[in-house]
């Protein structure tokens, strides 16, 4: 009777690790939208976060100008960051932003390698908005709440 | 030997400014593309049906933002396409681009200058390859020799766009003209036409709208648009005028790996003068095309198209044009429907090969238009194919 006891309530144990273990990867994995210290904005919907990410919008609401950052296309983070934030595909974006770049009505967002290019740039620059698979932050930049829509 | 100079300033220019692309306030672009193309019974590229390397488009362009409202962009473009496109360099687009209104739902510009058109589905970088899906691309809509009167215009251009809980929605409109060179005269009219035709102006409207979170979008354009001709000597034609409207409908559907494009376009063509004899009738010219294409992996893409063209509605098969002529015109110059499969890879990153194949039913929209050259195209059926590697950056 005791073995079945000590048994199920390893087992217990046991699940309640796995599920630790789960729920700090899926709070690693989480995508965040970033940006830098110095703008006032706290949340933005779906479509307005795309809105920006199309290099429709250039400037915050304060008159200052947007500096987009992005990854490569084929950077986990960005394809992520394309469908569950922008519900638009990597390479919809990449044809957006060839339309603009190529035909004189905007310009391309900023490209970096990685993560940390991402985090280090988007710290620095204000105006700044980025997106990474990361929990560790460091100042000068705060994440953004996103809300859905439709 | 102009074609050489351009490669060679593209290859300096782009090693400095690949990795500057974002220096200071300038924002600098380019594309390099060379190709092999053939049409060994047409006069599409060339009127001996050889195999040809005039399919050469380079280009560089830059922006400046002066401040927050305001920006100048210009591209310039050297292309090589034989019977195609005229060879030459071209200033493709140079304007000022003032921001009128930027709210978080709204945005509406004004350019100023020579801008694109951007009222086509790829209108607006037509002249940009790797931003195209084929080298080649759908005639009903793309006519080849309407090319540089089609690609912008000097004049002004309003763009509006604006997003809420349902969807994207653009506005555009646009006015102005394009020069017409004698080069593009004989192109597009006959190498008899000695005189001067002018393009007068040309007024486009669109709007497009994306429904929020469908992978949707769809739009509707009209053009407006007047040619006037003055003959020359020993011309044989006379003063006269075009007056065209033409009304177009598109639709794309985006998923993960595969996506597919659709236009349609109604084209109603007035002619006052032109021909003494009156062998040029006013026409309703209808066409449209669907594409297809599947992403085998980020890197490779397969395409299909079927694209359909009637010249006059009311002469689908092109009997009254052989009647009309005399017979000097065969009736298969009314028509042209056209099958294309086409493979692309992106083999480095900036870098391209894509390969073509088009089996084509008819010789409507082969330049010249108006007095068409009958003995090279001597057959109904005819095919293209052309394979292009592109740098861009």
């Amino acid at each position: 009777m005791l073995n079945i006891h000590r048994i199920g309530f390893r087992l217990m144990l046991a699940l309640v690790m796995l599920f630790g273990v789960n729920y700090a990867y899926a709070e690693q994995s989480q995508l965040r939208v970033i940006v830098n210290d110095n703008v006032k904005v706290n949340s933005l919907s779906e479509s307005s976060v795309r809105w920006i990410f199309s290099m429709r919008q250039t400037t915050w609401e304060d008159g200052s100008a947007i500096k987009v950052y992005v990854l490569h296309q084929q950077d986990p983070a960005h394809q992520n960051f394309c469908k569950d934030v922008l519900s638009m595909f990597p390479y919809q974006l990449e044809r957006t932003w060839n339309k603009l770049a190529y035909s004189g009505l905007g310009e391309k967002p900023t490209l970096v390698r990685d993560s940390q290019e991402m985090i280090d740039m988007v710290s620095q620059e204000p105006g700044a908005i980025g997106y990474v698979l990361s929990t560790s932050l460091p100042p000068n930049l705060h994440v953004l709440q996103i809300s859905k829509e439709g | 030997m102009t074609k050489f100079l351009v490669v060679y300033l593209l290859c300096t220019f782009s090693f400095f400014l690949a990795n500057l692309s974002h220096a200071g306030e300038f924002v600098w672009h380019g594309f390099g593309a060379q190709g092999v193309i053939q049409s060994s019974d047409s006069n599409y590229i060339n009127e001996s049906g050889d195999v040809s390397f005039s399919l050469t488009e380079v280009g560089l362009n830059t922006s400046y933002r002066i401040n927050q409202k305001l920006r100048v962009s210009a591209q310039g473009i050297y292309i090589n396409d034989g019977n195609r496109f005229n060879e030459g360099l071209r200033l493709d687009y140079l304007f000022l681009d003032y921001q009128l209104l930027s709210t978080p739902s709204w945005n509406v510009n004004a350019h100023l200058g020579r801008y694109k058109n951007y009222h086509w589905l790829y209108s607006a970088t037509r002249d940009v390859p790797h931003t195209m899906p084929t080298i080649v691309l759908p005639q009903s809509s793309y006519f080849d020799a309407f090319r540089d009167a089609s690609l912008g215009s000097d004049g002004i251009s309003l763009i509006a766009q604006h997003h809420n809980e349902l969807g994207e929605l653009d506005m555009r409109w646009s006015y102005g003209n394009t020069s017409v060179n004698q080069e593009q005269t004989e192109n597009l009219m006959s190498e008899f036409a000695t005189g001067e035709l002018e393009h007068d102006f040309d007024t486009q409207f669109s709007l497009s709208f994306s429904p929020l979170s469908s992978g949707v979008a769809m739009g509707v354009s009209m053009l407006r648009t007047d040619f006037s001709y003055d003959a020359g000597n020993n011309d044989v034609f006379i003063d006269g005028k075009a007056k065209l409207f033409r009304l177009m409908l598109n639709l794309t559907y985006s998923a993960e790996f595969w996506d597919i494009n659709a236009e349609a376009m109604r084209e109603r063509t007035d002619f006052i003068g032109l021909l003494s004899n009156g062998g040029i009738k006013d026409t309703v010219a209808e066409g449209g095309y669907v594409q297809g294409r599947l992403f085998l992996t980020p890197q490779v893409t397969l395409l299909a198209r079927i694209d359909m063209f009637d010249a006059d509605k009311d002469d689908r098969h092109g009997r009254l044009l052989q009647q009309n002529s005399g017979g000097a015109v065969p009736d298969y110059f009314a028509y042209r429907d056209q099958i294309t499969f086409g493979a692309s890879w992106d083999f480095h990153a900036n870098w391209r090969v894509r390969a073509e194949f088009h089996k084509v039913k008819g010789r409507a929209r082969l330049a010249p238009v108006f007095i068409p050259d009958t003995v090279t195209n001597d057959s109904e059926y005819w095919d293209i194919w052309a394979l292009q590697v592109i740098y861009w950056f």
